[in-house]
């Protein structure tokens, strides 16, 4: 494999359960050293699509490399290629964590001596060499996902794939998180990441993967996601006070187009809309807002995140798709 | 309030797969009995010695379904909430500890009863033969099942209260019942008959288990009785200690069920190499082999599947393992002496049964709690995904696994090896007995290993998969004695010689020639037995171990 071609490919990947359709023709690249973030609905099939990624499950059609490495031929050589985290920890009980890294090193077929170096590399690199000779099971939540990350680090693989590595971590174990995920990328780990928290995503991933009902319905950065899925962007006007929020929300309203969203908070005194509009369009609106003497002093567009994107995606395929099944 | 937890304790069983499947298998197995021994002619057999022959094998054989099955859920009822999380939920509710506690206990005994109330055609059935009084027999056989059920119910809630894990509470379970059950009936059994007061503690604590009070039921003499008359009274002995154990284990249990139970800091992981000296020392000599040094890596010709499983099990470490084996075998040491001294006129015969005996307690009680977890377990924490990720094989998986227990068991196997050594010592002639004996444990240990493993794989619970395993060796071993216990009755000699070909234990008991196996010829028959119990136990293993780790 040359340096130029994709580490992970997939290629029409499917699979079919019985009448579900859990995976429907996937197909996408990843480069070296690249984060991907995998979301999608639950059912989307973001966990299968990982577990034929890591040779755990068989496709039912189309084909997926790892370094150039079919997962379902070669599964020897994957197991060497690929650092899994799966969604449940898999603790031992009765294990400190130094025997825990120790026996999966030993598994993998890592030298005693070269395991020991090893195995304090990669505390150092997670940040968990204080957790040495605790139990496993004694860990908390974060703690226990530095571990698994230790370990899926342990022979060294050039794919980590981490499903759900944010899950149930609180916010600094999260923010710690996302250090440790960018310091892999740093070293050149190509990374698969999927989750649901999407805001975390956004902030490491250099690639957007939306999966929803088996099909990958949008695929790269977040701004190249946004400009495709996506016409409409959405606008805030900030009043002084809230006495004339009804005046404001109803000249928004006469505005814009008849299906228009616009939502007026009290609270925060803004009107929020989404609208397809031009910037030389909106002039008039502000104009408008202006000479009916609404005291405003914001007039801006609210920057499109990761959520977003995901929401319309998910909501404007939702009317046109008939369901399909609901994958695992 | 305490409603809630009945009904939810008694249909979340009832849905089960598992409990459908035990009452279709008690309700056939009751059905055959009657229909095998129903009169096939016209002709009136006034004695009643028919009824009594059916009375008979329908009372040992609930006797057997209840030591059998009881235990298996109330063991897992407390533990399994505390391990889910909801036993947290339900302390922080208004309802008192009696009334959760009465909730489990009720929803449970509620489903047992159940299993009794199947018998209930059958008994009819068998009073309609004629010859058995209803309300000296049946009704008083009833009473004793059912003190019998609500005393293992509390029993096993008291075991599953202080236990950690669902595997260490069903050890602990089953291995009182048997405690209760069977090994109280040693000491009468080679003291009967004989002058002073230790004679008389041992007829008093034989009461402790329901066996002699059903055989008195049954019109059975004794377990093991020399031709003497037993004294009666046993079934009224057995109410009077079920009652009081019953009240002291659901007190105790009561007493746990607190916020307590759950106030337990996370271990901090101290190492002895961090500590003083002193402590260093002082634990080098009550542990041998210190669970809590800091260990090597694993070496490169070892395992790593062997070693971890040696790492994560609490019991099966082997600073608890060389204490029971160094107990087991002074403990065989000193009956071996004590009999060939002539302290005891027990005759080696006998010294060499009990040895059987406590072996044979030693692997059932021990066996299945580490052979079923081996995959199941790991299927359930999710550590079967991560194994599978790794270069590791499915032969070198399982054989890692396999090779953990086998070596536990080969340790097991000394605990009684030092008195038999000494029998042979003592009167050389024994060697050839002895040594087939040991061939018998030697298949009866792996038959027990293999036969959990495969249970194990496939279960998806390692709960489910350990009480099926407790059942069957159960049913194997302790289950076809009640054949014995029926011969010359019951059954003929060579119905029973038939059941117990099936039996490692009493072939074992055989070769020992212990009383009242003398008549019986078990041994080559079983070893061929054993060996393809045990080659089909490998073959299903291994499908399944090698179907596990292919892709899905």
């Amino acid at each position: 494999m040359n340096d130029s071609s994709p580490v992970v490919a997939l290629r029409e990947l499917t699979k079919v359960y019985g009448r579900l359709t859990a995976l429907d023709r996937l197909s996408l690249a990843l480069d070296r050293g690249r984060i991907l973030g995998l979301i999608g609905p639950n059912g989307a099939g973001k966990t299968t699509a990982i577990k034929i990624l890591v040779g755990l499950a068989r496709p039912s059609g189309g084909s997926a490399t790892i370094a150039g490495c079919d997962c379902l031929r070669r599964p020897k050589q994957l197991k060497r290629l690929v650092g899994y985290m799966p969604d449940t920890f898999g603790s031992y009980d009765n294990m400190r964590v130094w025997e825990y890294l120790d026996f999966f090193g030993a598994a993998f077929g890592i030298r005693r001596a070269a395991r020991k170096r090893r195995i304090d590399e990669v505390m150092a690199i997670t940040g968990s060499a204080s957790m040495r000779d605790r139990y496993v099971e004694s860990l908390s939540h974060g703690m226990k996902q530095r571990v698994g990350i230790a370990r899926t680090l342990l022979h060294d693989p050039s794919v980590l794939i981490l499903d759900e590595p944010a899950n149930g971590l609180d916010p600094e174990a999260r923010i710690e998180m996302r250090q440790i995920l960018l310091r892999l990328a740093e070293l050149g780990k190509t990374l698969i990441v999927s989750s649901h928290i999407l805001a975390e995503l956004s902030r490491v991933c250099d690639l957007i993967a939306i999966l929803n009902r088996g099909r990958l319905e949008a695929f790269g950065t977040l701004a190249e996601i946004m400009k495709n899925v996506s016409q409409q962007r959405t606008m805030e006007v900030q009043l002084v006070g809230r006495e004339h929020l009804a005046t404001a929300a109803e000249i928004v309203r006469g505005y814009l187009e008849s299906d228009a969203e616009v939502v007026p908070s009290p609270a925060e005194a803004t009107v929020r809309f989404r609208t397809g509009k031009a910037d030389r369009e909106l002039v008039g609106l502000l104009a408008r807002l202006a000479m009916s003497h609404v005291d405003l002093t914001q007039f801006r567009e609210i920057p499109t995140d990761l959520e977003d994107a995901f929401l319309s995606v998910t909501n404007s395929l939702r009317d046109q798709q008939t369901p399909t099944g609901v994958a695992s | 309030m305490g409603y809630a937890i009945v009904e939810r304790e008694l249909l979340g069983t009832m849905r089960t797969g598992r409990a459908f499947a035990l009452q279709v298998a008690t309700s056939i197995a009751f059905a055959v009995l009657i229909v095998s021994r129903w009169p096939g002619n016209a002709t009136v057999e006034l004695s009643g010695a028919q009824a009594r022959e059916v009375f008979r094998l329908f009372a040992y054989g609930l006797l057997a379904i209840l030591l059998l099955l009881v235990p298996a859920f109330p063991a897992t009822s407390i533990v399994n909430e505390r391990k889910r999380g909801t036993l947290a939920l339900l302390l922080t509710s208004p309802l008192p500890a009696w009334s959760v506690y009465a909730g489990k206990a009720l929803g449970t005994l509620l489903f047992a009863s159940l299993l009794l109330a199947l018998s209930v055609p059958a008994a009819t059935a068998a009073y309609a033969m004629g010859g058995i009084s209803f309300t000296a027999e049946v009704l008083p056989l009833y009473a004793i099942l059912g003190a019998v059920l609500v005393q293992y119910t509390a029993l096993a809630m008291l075991a599953s209260s202080c236990a950690n894990s669902t595997d260490a509470a069903l050890r602990s379970a089953y291995g009182l019942v048997l405690l209760l059950a069977l090994v109280s009936l040693g000491p009468h059994y080679f003291l009967q008959g004989k002058p002073g007061v230790l004679p008389q503690i041992a007829e008093w604590l034989r009461c402790v288990s329901p066996v002699p009070a059903v055989m008195e039921l049954a019109g059975h003499g004794d377990v093991g009785a020399f031709g003497l008359g037993a004294a009666a009274g046993t079934p009224g002995r057995f109410l009077i200690f079920a009652g009081v154990s019953i009240a002291a284990c659901a007190v105790l249990t009561i007493a746990r069920l607190n916020a307590f139970l759950l106030d337990r800091p996370r271990p901090q992981g101290i190492v002895t190499d961090d500590r003083s000296a002193a402590e260093r020392w002082f634990r080098r000599c009550v542990f041998l082999v210190d669970p809590q040094r800091r260990k090597r890596g694993i070496g490169p010709l070892a395992n790593p599947v062997m070693v971890k499983e040696f790492r994560t099990r609490r019991f099966g470490r082997f600073h608890w393992l060389l204490r029971l084996v160094a107990v087991s075998a002074i403990v065989s040491l000193l009956l071996t002496y004590a009999a060939t001294s002539g302290t005891i006129d027990w005759g080696v015969e006998t010294i060499g049964g009990m040895m059987v005996v406590l072996q044979v307690a030693l692997i059932i009680v021990l066996t299945p709690s580490l052979g079923a977890s081996l995959i199941s377990a790991e299927r359930e924490s999710g550590g079967w995904e991560l194994l599978r990720m790794t270069p590791l094989t499915a032969a070198s998986i399982l054989s890692g696994k396999l090779a953990s227990v086998l070596s536990t068991l080969l340790l097991l196997m000394l605990a009684t090896l030092p008195g038999y050594l000494v029998m042979i010592w003592i009167h050389p002639p024994l060697r050839w007995q002895v040594w087939q004996a040991l061939i018998c444990l030697g298949w009866m240990a792996l038959l027990a290993m293999l036969l959990s493993a495969a249970v194990g794989s496939l279960c998806r619970r390692t709960a489910v998969a350990t009480v099926v395993s407790y059942g069957l060796l159960g049913a194997g071993c302790l289950g076809t004695m009640l054949f014995w216990l029926g011969r010359g009755t019951s059954f003929s000699h060579s119905t029973v010689q038939s059941v117990l070909t099936v039996n490692p234990m009493a072939a074992a008991l055989t070769i020992i020639a212990a009383p009242g196996f003398t008549a019986y010829t078990l041994a080559p028959a079983n070893w061929w037995w054993m060996g393809g119990l045990c080659l089909a136990c490998s073959a299903v293993l291994l499908v399944q171990t090698w179907r596990l780790t292919r892709p899905q």
